[in-house]
């Protein structure tokens, strides 16, 4: 069981599926399954309704006042109290079109994206996204109806990954239309300038958001594991660089992972939550990030 | 000035593949793949540092790649270098002189036979030849026509050398340098050269060799010695067997008397010495040999057990012996054939005179044949030189003349005729002897000895005769060391004489170095007097021995057809004493078949093979069915002495010092660097081998870093 919920977790057997609400589903679902099993215990959640004990039923949401009185078994069921407001921002750069293993880096987004808002939403959280490149973007704002996830999700369906990152714009513009505060949820590979980036979090920060960022990559562009001569092209620029990767390998790690350093630092620094992932890793950590993150809100 | 130069120019055509590291470098650049990436922004940031770095290895490696393709191919193409002023381009005669003598068949330093090596060496030599030289091989003991020019055919040369085995034959390293001096003459090409390959034992390196070593040198020929030793081998030998059978011990039994020679500067060890008579072993005994000593050693022997049938007793049926030893150096002087039971009988001619009524004095009469009967091996006939001039001197083995003041004409003539003919002389001169007549008339183109008058010792100091070769055929019946007084005898006077060439040899010498005994071919001359006119040496105990040794070396030093004792390379010849009914035919070992020429001798006739004798051997001599002789054919025993001459002594009288050269090794890389150039392929291999590692660790240390 628990393999079979990690098996739904892992972002190429996810891809495989047609729906991405289908996906979403198959991500949150594999994901409780396995928080289950883990010493991992959940949120705190409002009172709804009764059920009947069924064997197998974790005894602490035994209703035991009515057992006492009528010695039936009753477990007490929970409705989260929500008062969560997120907002997802999607980037949609050329520069998160790049797969070098079959799964891009806004496929990578979207489908965490779209898990997240799933999740959020059965937890009667309000969701929000929005999407930017080169400063525009389009905003859904938070909402926590079911219905709601249709329309993020086709939004979500509907992004391609086209032109430049003015990634601070882009944020500094969000941050003032976003009155209410809540979650800001960052998914971008964030290539542009760190001080930048880190000017955008502080203006979020200033509107009393929290912000949690997922930095996400490609193993590939951290591990720079080429091995012929070859002639490089920006995704954004259009530049071209022709280098042995084999030559430059160990000084190009030391400047990503420097310039990883430097963002999570100045993350660390405005307080906002900085979570690196590479597109090969499942979904559960993105997603266990987040109900920490929560967790810590509510 | 040097020059490169290929000596395989053919492979020079892949030099072109030198510029495929080129082409592909270019060839990659065109094709390289692009990759689309997120941002390039972290490599550009590196590019500027690293760019140069790389483009510098990248320009390295092709610099090495290229050379070690083009090192390579140069290497296939075999370069070679000429040394500084070396005469290499020109065509060049050369002329290699392999001694192919029994001495060839001794191990070397290595433990190999020494033609082992001489063949490696003449091989080199071929191989080195390069179209248009001219290159003759001959051997020491080859045949004597002459060599002929043509251009160089390398695997006929290569078959030649192969070809090339030890021969039973002394080494004639003169004959054959004059070989190679008369093919050097004829050839029109400049640069000459000749290669001596063999082991220089003394005894083949003659003066005449030596003189036609530096008559060559002074020809304007580069002479190149290849000694394969460069020190003595012990050696020991058997030389000779008295075919006669003598009496043992106290009369009893029977003892066989075989010379032993120990060629070494150290005591030999016990020499187990074997006698077979067919198959069957007759007899033996241990012998120790001091160093370099010459000596007979008497071996008990069995005469009954190898007779098939007769008298045991009977030594005087004729029986083919073979005596061995051990093999040590030279195994071709460890055995000896004999044909025994025919006891050697010289017959000498003693030419004395009276004087003033007395009767010449009989000493060495009664020293060769005391009881007159013949049974000493010596049948002495006396006469004077009158008489000379009617006896028939085919009758006599040696003629002896005894203080004879002078010959006549007539007599001279005979006397001259007879040592044509093979005879031997002993002439013992004395206070009647003309010196004059000696030195000036019988001497020239008998000994090369001169008389300058007579000396007398002064009162009370008489001459003290000192042996000078103690190992000297003449000295055998005398236990001498080297420098050891002759004899006690007083000697008083004596006639004064001067060797003047190397064929006479003085081997007895006073102590003020006057020559005693002077001994030439076919002649011994004893310079003081054989009776008691001059002293009293007919008294004393040398007196027999020595008087015997004169009679004895100049029988020996007669031609082959004087007597049954053969060696090879000679014709097989044997003394009949009727009349063969029918042609005679000789055979002998290797398939040994030759018709043999009857001629009448003395009182009997002699038969002559009509080829020489191949191997060693017994050679039966068959008149129709009937076999009617057996000798004994054995190897010359100058090859036993293993000692070479010291290669610097062959430096004096040539116009340009003969290069020695010690080693296969230095042979090879004297003719790559003068015939060939010095060849530089492994250096252009290793240099190429080196580029490639080069390569390889650049490449590596690149892909390794971090």
């Amino acid at each position: 069981m628990a393999q079979t919920s990690q098996r739904l977790l892992d972002p190429h057997i996810v891809s495989k599926l047609a729906r991405l609400d289908l996906r979403a589903r198959l991500v949150v679902d594999g994901f409780l399954t396995g928080l289950h099993k883990s010493p991992y215990h959940g949120f705190s959640v409002e009172f709804a309704e009764h059920r009947q004990y069924m064997p197998g039923d974790p005894l602490r949401h035994l209703d035991w006042k009515v057992l006492a009185k009528s010695d039936r078994k009753y477990l007490k069921q929970y409705e989260e109290e929500t008062n969560l407001r997120a907002t997802l921002l999607i980037d949609t750069s050329a520069s998160m079109s790049y797969s070098s293993h079959g799964l891009s880096k806004l496929d990578y987004a979207r489908q965490l994206a779209a898990s997240l808002a799933y999740l959020m939403l059965r937890q009667k959280d309000a969701v929000g996204m929005f999407a930017f490149s080169s400063g525009r973007g389009e905003l859904i704002p938070p909402r926590s109806t079911p219905s709601h996830l249709r329309q993020l999700l086709v939004l979500l369906e509907h992004l391609q990954a086209i032109g430049g990152t003015d990634f601070a714009s882009s944020l500094h513009a969000l941050a003032e239309r976003v009155k209410q505060r809540g979650l800001i949820i960052i998914l971008s590979d964030l290539l542009d300038d760190p001080e930048r980036i880190a000017g955008a979090i502080h203006h979020f920060r200033h509107r009393k958001h929290e912000v949690l960022v997922f930095h996400v990559l490609d193993p590939q562009e951290v591990a720079f594991q080429f091995e012929r001569e070859a002639t490089y092209i920006d995704l954004e620029s259009g530049e071209r660089i022709t280098t042995r990767p084999q030559e430059l390998r160990g000084d190009y790690r030391s400047r990503v992972l420097a310039w990883m350093e430097r963002i999570r630092e100045f993350c660390v620094e405005k307080q906002a939550d900085y979570v690196s992932v590479t597109t090969d890793l499942p979904y559960d950590r993105a997603l266990l990030e987040y109900l920490s993150k929560r967790a810590r809100l509510l | 000035m040097s020059s490169l130069s290929f000596l395989n120019p053919g492979f020079l055509w892949a030099l072109p593949a030198a510029a495929i590291p080129i082409l592909i470098h270019f060839l990659s650049k065109r094709r390289l793949p692009e990759v689309r990436f997120p941002t390039v922004m972290f490599l550009r940031a590196l590019e500027p540092r690293e760019i140069r770095r790389l483009k510098l290895r990248e320009l390295l490696l092709l610099i090495l790649r290229t050379l070690a393709i083009l090192l390579l191919v140069c290497a296939f193409a075999r370069p070679s270098v000429e040394p500084k002023g070396a005469i290499t381009r020109a065509a060049a005669a050369v002329a290699v002189v392999v001694d192919d003598s029994e001495s060839m068949g001794a191990m070397d330093e290595q433990g190999r036979p020494r033609i082992d090596g001489a063949r490696a060496r003449a091989l080199a030599i071929v191989d080195a030849a390069r179209p248009g030289d001219e290159v003759a091989i001959t051997t020491t003991t080859g045949p004597d026509a002459s060599l002929s020019n043509h251009v160089v055919d390398r695997l006929r040369l290569e078959r030649t050398v192969r070809q090339i085995a030890v021969t039973w034959y002394p080494g004639r390293m003169e004959a054959a340098l004059e070989r190679g001096r008369r093919f050097l003459g004829r050839t029109a090409l400049r640069s000459r050269e000749i290669y001596v390959v063999g082991d220089f034992q003394a005894t083949n390196v003659t003066r005449g060799a030596r003189e036609k070593l530096a008559q060559i040198s002074r020809s304007g020929v580069r002479v190149h010695l290849l000694p394969l030793v460069s020190s003595r081998v012990p050696n020991h030998a058997i030389e000779d067997l008295d075919p006669e059978l003598r009496p043992g011990p106290q009369g009893k039994g029977l003892e066989l008397r075989a010379r032993l020679v120990n060629h070494a500067g150290s005591p030999s060890e016990r020499l187990a010495i074997r006698a077979r008579r067919g198959d069957v072993l007759i007899g033996g005994g241990d012998v120790a040999l001091r160093a370099d000593e010459a000596r007979w050693a008497s071996l008990p022997i069995e005469w009954r057990a190898g007779a098939a049938t007769g008298n045991g007793r009977d030594p005087g049926a004729k029986a083919a012996v073979v005596v061995e030893s051990d093999v040590d150096a030279l195994a071709a002087d460890d055995r000896w054939y004999a044909v025994l039971g025919a006891p050697r009988r010289l017959r000498v001619l003693r030419i004395a005179e009276s004087r003033a009524g007395a009767p010449a004095s009989r000493f060495t009469a009664l020293a060769l044949d005391p009881l007159q009967d013949g049974s000493s091996g010596y049948a002495v006939e006396n006469g004077t030189p009158a008489s000379l001039l009617g006896i028939n001197l085919a009758r006599c083995d040696v003629l002896l003349l005894e203080d004879i003041a002078s010959l006549s004409g007539d007599a001279e003539a005979r006397l001259r005729g007879f040592l044509r003919e093979g005879g031997g002389l002993v002439v013992a001169l004395g206070p009647h002897a003309d010196p004059d007549y000696y030195g000036h008339k019988l001497f020239p183109g008998v000994i090369d000895l001169a008389l300058e008058g007579t000396e007398r010792a002064a009162e009370g100091q008489p001459f003290e005769a000192r042996a000078r070769i103690p190992g000297h055929p003449i000295l055998e019946g005398l236990s001498l060391d080297v420098g050891s007084p002759l004899t006690q005898s007083k000697l008083t006077g004596l006639l004064r004489g001067r060797v003047t060439s190397a064929k006479a040899l003085a081997v007895v010498s006073t102590t003020g170095g006057l020559p005693l005994v002077v001994a030439g071919p076919q002649v011994a001359v004893f310079l003081s007097s054989l009776s008691d006119d001059w002293g009293d040496l007919p008294y004393s105990g040398a007196f027999v021995p020595l008087v015997r040794g004169l009679v004895d070396y100049a029988a020996r030093a007669t031609s082959p057809g004087a007597g049954d004792r053969a060696l090879v390379g000679r014709p097989p010849s044997a003394r009949l004493d009727n009349a063969p009914a029918g042609a005679v035919v000789v055979r002998g070992p290797e398939s040994y078949r030759a018709q043999a020429q009857v001629v009448s001798e003395g009182s009997g006739f002699r038969a002559v093979a009509d080829a020489p004798a191949p191997a060693p051997g017994f050679y039966v001599f068959d008149a129709g069915t009937r076999e009617t002789a057996t000798v004994a054919v054995n190897p010359d025993p100058i090859e036993s002495d293993l000692q070479p001459i010291s290669i610097d002594s062959l430096r004096s009288g040539a116009a340009e010092a003969p290069r020695t050269l010690l080693t296969l090794g230095s042979l090879k890389t004297h003719l790559r660097d003068t015939r060939q150039g010095r060849e530089l392929w492994l250096l252009f291999l290793m240099g190429s081998a080196m580029f490639l590692a080069a390569e390889l660790a650049l490449g590596s240390a690149r892909t390794l870093s971090p």
